[in-house]
C-alpha cells in the first residue's frame, strides 16, 4: 500500500496501511504468507535495492504472487545475530552460499528469503562483513525441512544451503552493509499491531461471553485488558507516524513490542481464571490456541530479554 | 500536544524547577506552605486555566490545565492546584464567576435542610486548611446541590494523607444563602469524579516520568562490585520494564490533554492504566534505589508516596476497570474491535 505507484504500489501512507493490517489481524485473516514481504522485505528493497531489483521483485509482491521469508536466525545463532555462520564466497558472476537458517516461518510455501550472510571473515568489529542476499527458495542446493511447533503445526522450518549460486544482482545494497540493513528492518518488524493483537480473539470472545451479565471481577478484568489494548494501539499508531516521517524509532519499537508481547502473554493467563460458568465454544477454542502459541509471542522478532536490553541502551544504561 | 500547550508546559516546568525543589516539598510537609509559589502560579493564570475569561478564568482548555498538572505532578508541588482547578471547572460549568483564592470540592455525608443549614462531616479533604472557598456537594432531601461557602465558616481538624499532604476533616454547621446553592443533577457529580480522575492521572504520569529519570540517574551513579549498578543486566531489565510502563502512562495522559471535550471513557482508560503503572514503577524505583530510597531524606518518596495516594483518589484501578468493562459490555455494539477503533 505504501510503495511508490511507479512499481505498482498504492502510494499510500503508513497510517493507511496500519488500519488495513490491524483490521486483517483483528478479523483473524490468513495473512501469514504475504506479511513478511509487505512489512519488511519490500521496504528493504525500496530503501537499499537497485533499480533493477525493484523492477524485478516488487511487482510480484504487489500482485500478491511472491512470498518472502526472513533469513536471520541459525541453529547456533538466535539473539546473538552477529554470530551467524552462513557464509558466501565470491565466484565468477556472483556468490557461492553455504550454511543454514532456522525458525523460518512458511519457508515451505514462500518463494524468496532475504538472507543475512557472512561475506567476509569476522574482524574485531563483528558487525562488519555481512551482506543480504535474495535467495530463491527453489534454487539448486536449497533444501527446506519442516519443524512442527508445540501446537502441532508446521509453521517454521530449517533451510539448508549447499553451494547455492547467488548472482550478483541478488545482493541487496552494498556487500558488507548487511548489518545496518538488517537493523533497519527491525523498527518495521517490532512496532506493528501484530505485536499486541495475538490474543485479541480471546478478549473479544471473552467480551461476547459476558454480554448477558458479568460479575464484578469479570467486568473489571475485561476493562483492564481493554484499557491496556487501547493504550498499546495508540502507542503503536504513534510509531507508524514516526516511520511515516522516515525516522527509525528503534527504542520506541522495542518498547512497544515488549509491552505488547507481555500483554499478549497476560491475556490468556488471566481470562482463564474468570471464565463464565458455561464456556462458549468460540472462547474455549481461542483460549486453547492462544495458550499454545503464547510461548512464541515473547521470542519471535527479538526475545523479551534482548528487547529490554535495547530499551536499557535507549535509557543510556549501556 | 499542540504548540501552545508545549509553551504552557514549558512555562510551568520552568517555574516549578526554580521554585519547587525538594526542600520546598519537605518544608511544606513540615507545615511551611509555599504561598509565594502559589502567588506566582496565580499571577501567571495557571490556577484558572481551562475556565472562560468571562467567568474570571485564564481561558484555554481543560487539556491545558492537565498539561500544567502533569508538571505539578513531576515536581510533587505541595499546593492545592488540582483542587482549585477542579472547583473552578465545577463553578464554570454552573456558569458562576470564580472567586479569588484557592478552592476545593468537598463531598461526603452532608445535608442541606429546609432552613438553609448545611450540616455534616467530611473526612480527608485535600488542602482544605489552605482554601478560601469550599464547594460542598450536599443533599437537599434526595436531591444533589452544590453550596459555595467561605472556608472560614467550617471547623477544620488537620490531618495528612499518604503523600504527606494536608488532608483535613471538616465539621460543617453553616447557614448558607439561597443564592450560594445550586441544584445539580447526578451527572454533574459524576463529571467532577471524571475531572478529578483525569487530573490525578496526568499528575501520576508526570511523577512517573520524573521517577524514571531519577532512578536511571541513580543507577548510573551508584557503584557496587566495582561498577555502576546500571551495568548489571538484572537492573537494566527492571528499568526497561519501568520505561515501558512510563511510556504507556504518558500516552494515556496525553490523550486527555489533547481532547477539546474530556471523554469519560478515556479518563477511565487513563486512570486504570496509569494507576496500574504507578504501583509497578514505584516498586522498581525503590528496589533500584535500595535502602537510601527508603529514607525520608531522599526525594524519591516525594514522588512514590504521591503515586500511592493518587492512584487511590477519584476511583482506584478496580473502580475504573469495572466501569470501563461495564460501559463496553452494555453498549449496543457488541463488536469490541469497532469499539476500540472508534476510541482512536
Amino acid at each position: 500500500m505504501t510503495w511508490p505507484k511507479a512499481y505498482g504500489g498504492g502510494g499510500r501512507s503508513f497510517l493507511e496501511r496500519y488500519v488495513v493490517t490491524e483490521e486483517l489481524l483483528a478479523a483473524g485473516a490468513p495473512v501469514g504468507c504475504h506479511w513478511i514481504a509487505d512489512r519488511q522485505s519490500g521496504p528493504l528493497l525500496l530503501k537499499f535495492g537497485t533499480e533493477a531489483q525493484k523492477q524485478a521483485f516488487l511487482p510480484g509482491i504487489i500482485s500478491g504472487e511472491s512470498f518472502y521469508s526472513i533469513g536471520m536466525s541459525e541453529p547456533d545463532t538466535g539473539s546473538d545475530l552477529a554470530s551467524i555462520r552462513t557464509s558466501a564466497v565470491q565466484v565468477p558472476g556472483g556468490w557461492c552460499l553455504n550454511g543454514s537458517k532456522i525458525w523460518t516461518s512458511n519457508a515451505h510455501l514462500n518463494h524468496y528469503m532475504v538472507t543475512l550472510v557472512r561475506t567476509a571473515p569476522a574482524t574485531e568489529n563483528r558487525h562488519e562483513g555481512m551482506s543480504q542476499f535474495i535467495v530463491p527458495i527453489q534454487a539448486d542446493g536449497v533444501t527446506v525441512r519442516g519443524i512442527d511447533n508445540l501446537a502441532g503445526e508446521q509453521d517454521f522450518n530449517q533451510i539448508f544451503f549447499d553451494d547455492v549460486f547467488i548472482p550478483d544482482d541478488h545482493v541487496v545494497g552494498e556487500p558488507g552493509n548487511g548489518w545496518a540493513q538488517v537493523m533497519s528492518e527491525l523498527a518495521y518488524e517490532r512496532s506493528g499491531p501484530e505485536r499486541f493483537l495475538s490474543a485479541f480473539r480471546v478478549l473479544a470472545e471473552f467480551g461476547k461471553s459476558l454480554q448477558n451479565g458479568a460479575t464484578e471481577s469479570q467486568a473489571r478484568l475485561y476493562g483492564q485488558l481493554v484499557a491496556h489494548l487501547v493504550v498499546l494501539r495508540r502507542m503503536s499508531i504513534s510509531i507508524a507516524s514516526l516511520l511515516e516521517q522516515g525516522l527509525m524509532p528503534d527504542t520506541e519499537a522495542a518498547l512497544i513490542k515488549d509491552l505488547g508481547n507481555s500483554y499478549e502473554r497476560l491475556v490468556p493467563e488471566v481470562v482463564r481464571l474468570y471464565l463464565p460458568g458455561e464456556v462458549p465454544k468460540g472462547l474455549a477454542q481461542a483460549l486453547e490456541e492462544c495458550v499454545l502459541h503464547a510461548p512464541s509471542f515473547t521470542l519471535r522478532g527479538g526475545t523479551r530479554e534482548i528487547l529490554r536490553g535495547m530499551i536499557a541502551r535507549g535509557l543510556g544504561l549501556r | 500536544m499542540n504548540e501552545e500547550q508545549q509553551l504552557i508546559g514549558e512555562m510551568a516546568r520552568r517555574m516549578l524547577d526554580d521554585h519547587c525543589g525538594p526542600a520546598v516539598v519537605d518544608a511544606a510537609e513540615q507545615g511551611d506552605y509555599p504561598s509565594a509559589l502559589w502567588t506566582l502560579l496565580v499571577d501567571n493564570g495557571l490556577t484558572t486555566l481551562g475556565i472562560d475569561e468571562a467567568l474570571g478564568g485564564a481561558g484555554g482548555t481543560f487539556g491545558d490545565a492537565l498539561v500544567v498538572l502533569r508538571e505539578a505532578g513531576r515536581k510533587a508541588a505541595p499546593l492545592p492546584l488540582a483542587e482549585t482547578l477542579l472547583a473552578g471547572q465545577l463553578l464554570s460549568s454552573l456558569e458562576q464567576r470564580l472567586p479569588t483564592g484557592p478552592m476545593c470540592f468537598v463531598q461526603g455525608d452532608v445535608s442541606l435542610n429546609e432552613s438553609g443549614q448545611l450540616q455534616g462531616s467530611v473526612h480527608g479533604v485535600k488542602f482544605a486548611r489552605h482554601c478560601q472557598t469550599l464547594l460542598v456537594a450536599a443533599r437537599r432531601g434526595e436531591d444533589p446541590v452544590i453550596c459555595h461557602i467561605p472556608a472560614a465558616t467550617v471547623a477544620v481538624t488537620q490531618g495528612k494523607d499518604l503523600a504527606g499532604e494536608p488532608s483535613d476533616d471538616l465539621d460543617l454547621f453553616v447557614q448558607v444563602q439561597p443564592q450560594a446553592c445550586f441544584d445539580i443533577d447526578e451527572a454533574k457529580l459524576d463529571a467532577v469524579l471524571v475531572w478529578g480522575a483525569a487530573m490525578r492521572s496526568v499528575m501520576m504520569a508526570g511523577a512517573l516520568e520524573e521517577a524514571l529519570g531519577a532512578t536511571v540517574g541513580y543507577a548510573l551513579e551508584r557503584k557496587q562490585f566495582g561498577k555502576a549498578i546500571a551495568k548489571f543486566q538484572a537492573i537494566q531489565q527492571q528499568l526497561a520494564v519501568f520505561a515501558t510502563q512510563v511510556a504507556a502512562s504518558t500516552r494515556a495522559a496525553e490523550t486527555l490533554m489533547v481532547q477539546s471535550e474530556i471523554a469519560s471513557i478515556d479518563v477511565a482508560i487513563a486512570k486504570a492504566r496509569i494507576g496500574e503503572a504507578a504501583g509497578i514503577c514505584a516498586e522498581i524505583a525503590h528496589q533500584v534505589h535500595g535502602a537510601i530510597g527508603y529514607t525520608r531524606d531522599h526525594r524519591l518518596n516525594h514522588l512514590t508516596r504521591r503515586l500511592w495516594a493518587w492512584r487511590d483518589a477519584f476511583g482506584n484501578e478496580a473502580y475504573w476497570q469495572e466501569r470501563l468493562g461495564r460501559t463496553l459490555l452494555v453498549e449496543d455494539s457488541g463488536d469490541l474491535w469497532q469499539q476500540i477503533t472508534a476510541l482512536g
